[in-house]
């Protein structure tokens, strides 16, 4: 799909607050019928760029656009739906109450749709706010944020505090809206959780995108621990030279081995040497995703 | 359950839910508030039958303790009874406590407990939640400025407070609002223009007191003579509207200080970072 089509366009963002620099020089376009995985650890930048998307923050530099304006025109934030990290909602409100305000502030939303979200995630509209358990107050941030079907849907960490059934849920209603042809920016701490569902991924650190990729792309190169188990005793220097193998260790007649992007090489250099088992430790992204969060200058 | 139907975002829907939301808490001040006038006015009768021995009391006094409590006619005139006993304290003083706590919230306090965020991610700009949620803060002191004065507008007569005329109860009761307004639209504004809700109930119980002082001192120190043209305790009170009825002094000067004070806070609210 052509750039022009990005819902989400956050060109050359920055954002400072006083001496400390959140979000640096940040580009991020998310297309439509595309949901971005915003990954990244603890004040990475994520709720900052998602902040100032929403029009809460005011960016020191560069633009948060969104559908081709800003959320500060309401008539494209009428279009977007919201879910902020630490929902806190008006805890005297009942859930249905509050909803309903909502939807009157969006110009009235069919009842129909409120119905359906909250049976779906089995939340009581009855139950005051203040009630709720934190993964119920969730449930009703989530139904406020999907009720009028919006083209862009901005989620930070909207999974928190649900318990597995429901996260799937949650995220079924993502795919929902995604392939609604919505523009979805999804931040998460968890990393399985963007790979099911992210198209692509962005990680961020320190206020900087450091990688991104499509999740296609990123396991391609992810790296592989495998575990091999020889009939004899590991000859010594085996795995030297090997291209792709960034480390190896032996213990006997068993290797351990992590390689980066293909096997084949390793795989051609082991043949004659009777491997009796092969054990893939493949731990997914979760590698890259934590070279990236340790390494000094971001890369490996 | 169900929802709104419409094509459009309705105005008022900020405050329309802030009302809402506030209608219990805003009855019982309002009985609060009545039950306080009404024992103040049931007891006008018995002062005023020993009002002889007041009156020599009070000639004993300085000149500017009388002032302080806008009883300069003495304190056994109705008007001069109203005002020390219930317009220079008691009666502004509970509606600058809720004045100023529901300030306080409309921005900075919604802001402080996370819930200000998730309302402006619906279409609604922050120049609306702020003007009507101050609005809703207005109204909300406005029946309670009104609760106050329509106990002595409908009792008058039992209450033996004929002589004072509907117009100058009303004018007490414009008065005392607008008195009141002041510092719930400076605790508005600070709070809008991102002082946190500790700062914004801080400046305006801040300025109350520090107004007060100044009004209060004026009567015996030079130096604050010359400063209470400030004090928006002087313009309600110097004269009061209960003997002088609809003063000039009483109804604009505040005006200056509040439209000023929301417009600032609203604009700087709406170009602000949110905390």
């Amino acid at each position: 799909m052509a750039d022009d089509a990005a819902l989400i366009d956050i060109t050359g963002l920055t954002k400072r607050f006083g001496t400390l620099t959140a979000v640096d020089s940040l580009d991020l376009q998310v297309r439509a019928g595309e949901i971005y995985g915003l990954l990244g650890p603890n004040g990475a930048g994520k709720s900052t760029t998602i902040r100032t998307l929403m029009g809460f923050l005011r960016p020191t530099g560069g633009r948060a656009g969104l559908l081709g304006g800003t959320a500060d025109d309401l008539t494209i934030r009428a279009r977007v739906g919201y879910v902020g990290g630490d929902v806190v909602l008006d805890r005297g409100l009942r859930a249905g109450d509050l909803l309903r305000w909502y939807a009157g502030l969006r110009g009235g939303i069919d009842p129909a749709r409120v119905d359906r979200l909250c049976a779906l995630l089995s939340l009581d509209p009855t139950r005051r706010i203040g009630e709720l358990s934190s993964g119920n107050r969730q449930k009703v941030a989530i139904v406020q944020a999907f009720m009028h079907e919006p083209g862009v849907l901005v989620l930070d960490e909207p999974t928190a505090g649900l318990d597995p059934l429901l996260q799937r849920g949650v995220l079924r209603l993502v795919r929902e809206r995604r392939d609604a042809g919505a523009a979805v920016l999804f931040s998460s701490h968890l990393l399985p959780e963007v790979e099911d569902v992210a198209d692509r991924v962005g990680i961020l650190r320190a206020g900087r995108l450091v990688r991104e990729d499509t999740i296609a792309n990123l396991r391609e190169i992810a790296r592989h621990r495998l575990e091999l188990r020889f009939a004899t005793e590991v000859p010594s220097g085996l795995f030297d030279a090997i291209p792709g193998v960034t480390s190896a260790e032996t213990d006997g007649r068993t290797a351990r081995v992590v390689v980066d992007g293909s096997v084949a090489d390793l795989m051609r250099r082991v043949a004659g040497y009777g491997v009796d088992r092969i054990v893939s430790r493949d731990e997914d992204l979760e590698d890259i995703f934590f070279a990236y969060y340790q390494d000094e200058d971001g890369g490996r | 359950m169900s929802t709104a139907t419409g094509s459009s975002a309705r105005r008022g829907g900020v405050l329309r839910q802030m009302l809402a939301e506030r209608v219990r808490t805003l009855l019982w001040w309002s009985v609060a508030i009545a039950a306080l006038a009404a024992v103040v006015g049931a007891s006008y009768p018995a002062v005023r039958s020993v009002g002889g021995q007041i009156d020599q009391l009070m000639r004993r006094l300085p000149e500017g303790v009388l002032e302080l409590m806008a009883a300069s006619g003495g304190l056994v005139s109705p008007a001069g009874y109203l005002n020390s006993r219930f317009y220079s304290g008691l009666f502004p003083v509970l509606l600058l406590v809720f004045g100023i706590m529901v300030a306080a919230w409309t921005i900075a306090g919604a802001e402080r407990e996370g819930t200000l965020e998730p309302l402006l991610a619906n279409p609604v700009s922050r120049t609306r939640v702020a003007l009507e949620r101050y609005a809703g803060a207005i109204v909300m002191v406005a029946v309670l400025a009104g609760v106050g004065t329509a106990v002595f507008v409908l009792l008058r007569g039992p209450f033996e407070l004929t002589e004072l005329s509907l117009g100058r109860l009303a004018a007490a009761g414009v008065g005392v609002f607008l008195l009141v307004s002041v510092f719930t639209s400076l605790t508005f504004a600070a709070g809008a223009a991102g002082a946190g809700k500790g700062g914004a109930i801080a400046a305006g119980a801040g300025t109350a007191a520090v107004t007060y002082l100044v009004f209060a001192l004026s009567a015996f120190v030079p130096f604050f003579r010359n400063l209470r043209w400030l004090s928006p305790w002087y313009w309600f009170l110097s004269p009061s509207p209960l003997t002088d009825g609809w003063t000039a002094q009483a109804l604009w000067p505040p005006l200056v200080v509040i439209v000023p004070a929301v417009v600032v806070g609203t604009i700087w609210f709406a170009r602000r970072d949110l905390r």
